[in-house]
């Protein structure tokens, strides 16, 4: 039975595909269903596009309408005044006016974060009846154009072949879309979604990844535009309203933002109200605001995520067959004994790095050297400058003044996707976790750069992208191992504990096997077999070649690992030395307790205050 | 000149908008989209006091500014205290959208979907000023908004509750173990801005006519406006809004009636291109 299910999941969207194919030509659905249901398809394009951008990436953009004009105004034109009316021409180009909108309004409007994008596309929707009416040549100005006959190979596409177009190209789209979504790159799409730090630290450039998922999200609403001049026959400037924006917007909140399908079920809803109430106009706005406020507010996941949950419930129960993606990673690394491969360490080494905010001297001429193969702690009282100097490292914060070398090559300053990428893993003091992801996966977004797998392999589900998979899967899965946390490779990740989630960013900032690693914190919170398992981690990366540095408040766990501490205070080095040098030291033990004995005095330890 | 009188008095509501915008951003850290749309209730407001109940200037200024202080506490109590303390920072950019798309829709269903002629009770005759005319409404805009928009400067630069607000812009947990009590702080910005607007409703009106979907417009070039100040700048939006509106009058005059719109979101782009962080505006470090 469980199997018999397992094998028909994946095919029930193309059989209710199938059916709906079907429906005008046996008879099932008359032309005003056939005509709604084209409508609903049209509209669940819109709400895709906006639920890439705003599920996946978390940037609003609200000129999916404008967009949706663009298209139809293109494949109207290419049909009309040129005579070009076949189908895939006119998708084809309405496909890349979409891309060239997208690059056109997404490159100024992606530099800052949040509002800047929300508010370019805003203006671009009520930018387009000007636009229609600056460009009246091509467009019909306020009169409206009217279609030509749209054709495919010759053949003339109405009626039900029209019907049967319509639900293909947003069947495909739907395909397209599920591939990306549900792969390495959507999972990197959540991960910016909920933190763009952790993205760069992932060695993903923001900027870039934010761009290309806003022009992917472009490209469906310019095919509905297309799609919907074909079936109006008739392209009239009333059709991009602002409310338009508002109901693509709705649908997106109340069919669930970070899902595939919950487009399909918004986009529904939204179409069925309008033909079914007819007092539907006179409160739409209030309506789409409702639906808006309440989906921010409770924090619902639309009804796709009803779904999910009843789904989930049923799988607890035993109705459905539980679903283990990390099953077949588990098989592939049976037998083999945990064990962590080769590292190639790299010297990290600061020549007098400084950093001041403003007049604060946060760093000080702080010069620190971490090697291969060797833990390096750092350790100091709050507000010395530890994370400071984690920050400068990884590319947050631009050194003032000093130099820092990764294996001699200066990379002070450059931005943090770029460090990543030389090797350069992090963990954070409050673990960076992204929602809608399972342990397993997000263990494996820290493959996505060293191990990548391109766009067109993920969507077209070639075979290097099943190796890819399969590959980071098992990786993933081997390091959960390692740290002892296997059982939790299925559950989301934002449901784990806090020590959990400390392991589990252990694990990801070792799959993309790094050279040097900075840990921040990271034993604070771990219980003691949590910790003891850490230990054995930290140990195990020393040993096998990786540079480690260690940020830490545990004093006995940092004398214990550290072959190396460096003690900052009040944002100066005041030692560096072993651990048994350290604990000796007069002026670290005033540091850290306090005392004033005629050692712990010297003026030498106190002229870094302020 | 004219053009220039024309283009300050356009630019100053869009002044007004972002400076509404800088009020909430400061004190609370949240982008309040709807805040357009507040001064579109202020318009309505003032209409209904100038229009349907025939109440003098003063009176009338007081209502609207007291409804749209309420409806903006009202606002900041179901679209933006629930989402206080959530790690997603997504939430107010669509509870936001929400609330502005609820007070166009019962503006729409109160009001109607025609502009309504708010009365300024000022003379009408256009005055001769430097060379060109402006109406006594213009320039009471004018000149009431750069006070405003000078004096919330000074304000928050010199006082202790401007720099509190200050303080838990930048980080509400430190501004709160200090002392400040950083809600009361949010809910106060919500409603001088909504008082702000609310007052602002009888010129505001007089020159744009009250209309429910005002807030569109007004939200886009408030916002430009703040592109080009620098967010978080009193004096930057101030000027900004005053840019914008040059901008878009010269437009006009010079362009064609079918193209400020568009040298707007042209100089937009630019801006966000190449100063993302405003003309005014210091460049912030991230923080981890």
């Amino acid at each position: 039975m469980a199997a018999v299910v397992n094998r028909l999941r994946p095919l029930g969207v193309p059989i209710l595909l199938l059916l709906l194919l079907a429906g005008p030509g046996t008879g099932l659905i008359n032309s005003y269903w056939s005509r709604t249901v084209m409508l609903i398809a049209i509209l669940s394009l819109l709400v895709s596009g906006l639920n890439v951008v705003l599920g996946y990436a978390g940037e609003l953009a609200m000129g999916q309408v404008a967009l949706y004009a663009v298209g139809a105004y293109v494949a109207g034109y290419l049909g009309v005044r040129l005579g070009m009316t076949d189908v895939t021409l006119a998708l084809a180009a309405a496909v890349l006016a979409a891309v060239v909108v997208g690059l056109v309004t997404g490159v100024p409007g992606l530099r800052l974060g949040g509002w800047s994008l929300a508010m370019v596309t805003f203006f671009l929707v009520i930018l387009v009846p000007n636009l229609i009416d600056v460009f009246e040549h091509f467009t019909g100005g306020t009169l409206g154009l009217a279609a030509a006959v749209p054709t495919l190979f010759g053949a003339e596409i109405t009626g039900d072949r029209l019907y049967i177009l319509i639900l293909v190209v947003t069947g495909l789209w739907f395909a397209v879309a599920r591939n990306l979504l549900l792969s390495r790159h959507g999972n990197m799409f959540l991960v910016l979604r909920q933190s763009p730090i952790l993205a760069s630290m992932l060695g993903v450039s923001v900027y870039r990844l934010k761009l290309l998922v806003y022009v992917v999200g472009a490209i469906p609403a310019a095919l509905a535009g297309a799609l919907f001049s074909m079936l109006d026959g008739f392209i009239a400037p009333e059709t991009f309203t602002f409310a338009l924006a508002l109901s693509v917007l709705a649908a997106s909140v109340v069919g669930g933002s970070t899902s595939v399908y919950g487009a399909l079920a918004g986009a529904a809803v939204m179409q069925l109200g309008q033909q079914t109430f007819t007092q539907f106009q006179d409160w739409q706005l209030v309506i789409y605001g409702a639906f808006l406020l309440l989906a921010g507010v409770l924090f619902n996941r639309g009804l796709a995520g009803l779904f999910h949950d009843g789904v989930a419930a049923a799988c607890r129960r035993g109705w459905l067959p539980q679903n283990r993606p990390s099953a077949k990673a588990a098989a592939a690394s049976e037998g083999r004994e945990p064990h962590l491969g080769r590292l190639d360490g790299a010297v990290l080494r600061t020549e007098g790095l400084s950093k001041s905010f403003g007049g604060n001297k946060a760093l000080q001429d702080v010069s620190v050297e971490a090697r291969p193969g060797e833990v390096t702690a750092l350790i100091g009282p709050n507000g010395s400058g530890k994370t400071t100097l984690l920050n400068l490292i990884c590319g947050f914060y631009r050194p003032s003044g000093g130099r820092l070398l990764l294996d001699e090559e200066q990379v002070g300053g450059r931005a943090p996707y770029r460090i990543a990428r030389l090797g350069v893993a992090r963990t954070f003091q409050t673990p960076l976790i992204p929602q809608h992801m399972s342990t397993l996966a997000f263990v494996a977004t820290g493959r996505y750069v060293t191990h990548r797998v391109g766009l067109l392999a993920a969507v077209l589900r070639l075979p290097a992208f099943r190796r890819g998979y399969a590959a980071d899967d098992a990786e993933a899965y081997a390091l959960l191992r390692l740290l002892g946390i296997e059982d939790v490779a299925d559950r989301p990740v934002n449901s784990l504990a806090l020590g959990t989630r400390r392991l589990v960013e252990v694990a990801r900032s070792l799959a993309a096997g790094p050279r040097v690693f900075l840990f921040d914190e990271v034993g604070s919170g771990l219980d003691e077999s949590d910790l003891v398992v850490l230990e054995r981690a930290i140990e195990m990366i020393r040993a096998a070649g990786g540079t480690v540095i260690l940020v830490e408040h545990n004093f006995p766990l940092v004398l214990k690992l550290a072959d190396r501490i460096h003690v900052l205070s009040q944002g100066q080095l005041i030692a560096t030395g072993t651990p048994a040098e350290i604990q000796a030291d007069r002026r670290v033990l005033a540091e850290y307790t306090g005392a004033t004995d005629d050692e712990a005095t010297e003026p030498a330890t106190r002229k870094g205050g302020r | 000149m004219t053009t220039v009188w024309a283009g300050l008095a356009t630019g100053a509501i869009y002044s007004l908008v972002a400076i509404g915008y800088n009020v909430v951003l400061l004190a609370s850290g949240t982008f309040n989209f709807a805040h357009a749309q507040l001064l579109m209730v202020g318009t309505f407001l003032a209409y209904t006091g100038a229009v349907t109940l025939g109440l003098p200037a003063v009176p009338t200024v007081l209502l609207a500014a007291a409804g749209t202080a309420a409806i903006a506490l009202i606002e900041e109590r179901v679209a933006i205290r629930p989402l206080l303390g959530r790690s997603d920072a997504h939430g107010a950019l669509i509870t936001t959208v929400g609330a502005a798309t609820i007070l166009d829709g019962l503006a729409a269903a109160i009001w109607g979907r025609q502009p309504l002629t708010v009365p300024s009770g000022l003379p009408d005759r256009p005055l001769t000023l430097l060379g060109g005319a402006v109406r006594p409404v213009d320039l009471a805009l004018i000149g009431l908004t750069l006070l405003l928009g000078v004096g919330l400067h000074l304000w928050t630069r010199h006082t202790l509750v401007g720099l509190a607000s200050l303080a838990s812009a930048e980080d509400r947990q430190a501004a709160s173990a200090r002392g400040i009590n950083v809600r009361l702080l949010g809910v106060g910005a919500f409603v001088l801005a909504g008082a702000i607007a609310g007052a602002f409703g009888l010129l505001v009106g007089a020159r744009t006519y009250a209309v429910f979907d005002l807030g569109h417009a007004l939200a886009l070039f408030g916002f430009v406006a703040i592109a080009i100040g620098g967010s978080g700048s009193q004096l930057g939006g101030l000027i900004g809004g005053f840019a914008t509106g040059l901008i878009y009058a010269f437009a006009v005059r010079y362009i064609g009636a079918a193209y400020p719109q568009l040298v707007v979101f042209g100089v937009f782009l630019l801006i966000l291109f190449l100063r993302p962080r405003g003309l005014f505006g210091a460049a912030l470090e991230r923080r981890v």
